[in-house]
C-alpha cells in the first residue's frame, strides 16, 4: 500500500503544484522500480532514476523522480499495474531532494562513471572500455568477460546481456558514460 | 628486469589503470602487480590478457595476490 506523505509542510504550503515542481516515488525494492521506471517511460511520462534523498528512510537505494502535477495519473497507472509506491513524496525541503545516481571521477587517461553499485571505466583517446567493476550479482564476471576490451559503440548493452539490479546499473552507467563522450 | 606495481589498497578501477599504464609506458617485459581483493585480482587480469599480454602467474601470498605479467 502506499501513503501520500506531505510530512511538515501541511498547512503552510498547499499551493498549487506549478508544472516544474517534482516528487518522488519510493519503492520496497529496486525490481519494483525497474517495473515502474519502465512502465511509465513506455507511457510517455517524464519520469528519472535517482538516488533516495538523507530525508527518506524507507524503501530501497532508487527512487523515481517525477512531475508532481501528475502524481494523480501515474499512482493511477502503478496501482492498476500492481506496482503502488511506498510512498509518494513532494520534493519541498533540500533533505527531500532525490540525489544523483551517477558519479564521474577523471583520471587523466581514463574516465570512470559510477551508477548505484557499478562503475564503468573507459580509455578516453579510443574510448575502449578498460574496468568494470562493483556490483557483487553473479553475472558482473560476464558483463565484465563480454564488454572490456570493446569500443564504447560495438560493446553490447548491459542492459541486454545482463539479468541483475548490477546489469541495470551497469546500463545506467553506459548511458551515461556515453553522454559525457557525445558532448 | 621486473616492475612491481603496489596495488593494495586500492580499489577498482585503480589497480587495473595503474596496470595499463605501465604496459604502455615502461621498458620492463615483465610486470608484477600486487593486490590484496578478489575483484582487482579479476580485473588486473583480465585487463592484461585483453592488452595481449600473458599471465604467467598468479600466486596468493597470504592476503595479497601476486600476478606476474608478460609484456606481448
Amino acid at each position: 500500500m502506499f501513503g501520500f506523505n506531505f510530512f511538515k509542510s501541511k498547512d503552510k504550503t498547499r499551493k498549487t503544484p506549478c508544472p516544474e515542481d517534482l516528487g518522488i516515488l519510493v519503492f520496497e525494492n529496486t525490481s519494483e522500480v525497474i517495473q515502474a521506471e519502465n512502465l511509465l517511460k513506455s507511457r510517455g511520462w517524464a519520469v528519472k532514476v535517482m538516488g533516495p534523498p538523507p530525508g527518506i528512510q524507507s524503501g530501497c537505494d532508487l527512487v523515481i523522480q517525477f512531475p508532481l502535477i501528475e502524481h494523480l495519473v501515474l499512482m493511477r497507472q502503478l496501482t492498476e499495474a500492481g506496482i503502488p509506491p511506498l510512498e509518494m513524496v513532494p520534493v519541498t525541503d533540500p533533505l527531500l531532494k532525490p540525489v544523483d545516481l551517477f558519479h564521474t571521477k577523471d583520471f587523466g587517461a581514463y574516465l570512470m562513471v559510477r551508477a548505484a553499485n557499478m562503475k564503468l571505466t573507459i580509455e578516453k583517446e579510443t574510448k575502449i572500455i578498460v574496468n568494470i567493476s562493483g556490483g557483487g550479482c553473479p553475472d558482473v564476471p560476464y558483463l565484465a568477460r563480454k564488454m572490456v576490451g570493446n569500443h564504447l559503440d560495438q560493446a553490447p548493452r548491459p542492459g541486454k546481456i545482463g539479468h541483475t539490479l548490477c546489469g541495470y546499473a551497469l546500463e545506467l552507467a553506459y548511458e551515461e558514460i556515453n553522454r559525457q563522450c557525445s558532448q | 628486469m621486473s616492475k612491481i606495481i603496489d596495488a593494495r589498497g586500492l580499489s577498482c578501477p585503480q589497480p587495473v589503470l595503474m596496470t595499463l599504464d605501465a604496459i604502455a609506458s615502461g621498458t620492463d617485459n615483465e610486470l608484477q602487480v600486487l593486490v590484496d581483493n578478489e575483484a582487482s585480482r579479476e580485473n588486473v587480469t583480465r585487463a592484461a590478457e585483453n592488452k595481449g599480454c600473458q599471465v604467467k602467474d598468479i600466486q596468493d601470498e597470504g592476503a595479497d595476490t601476486r600476478i606476474t605479467i608478460l609484456k606481448g
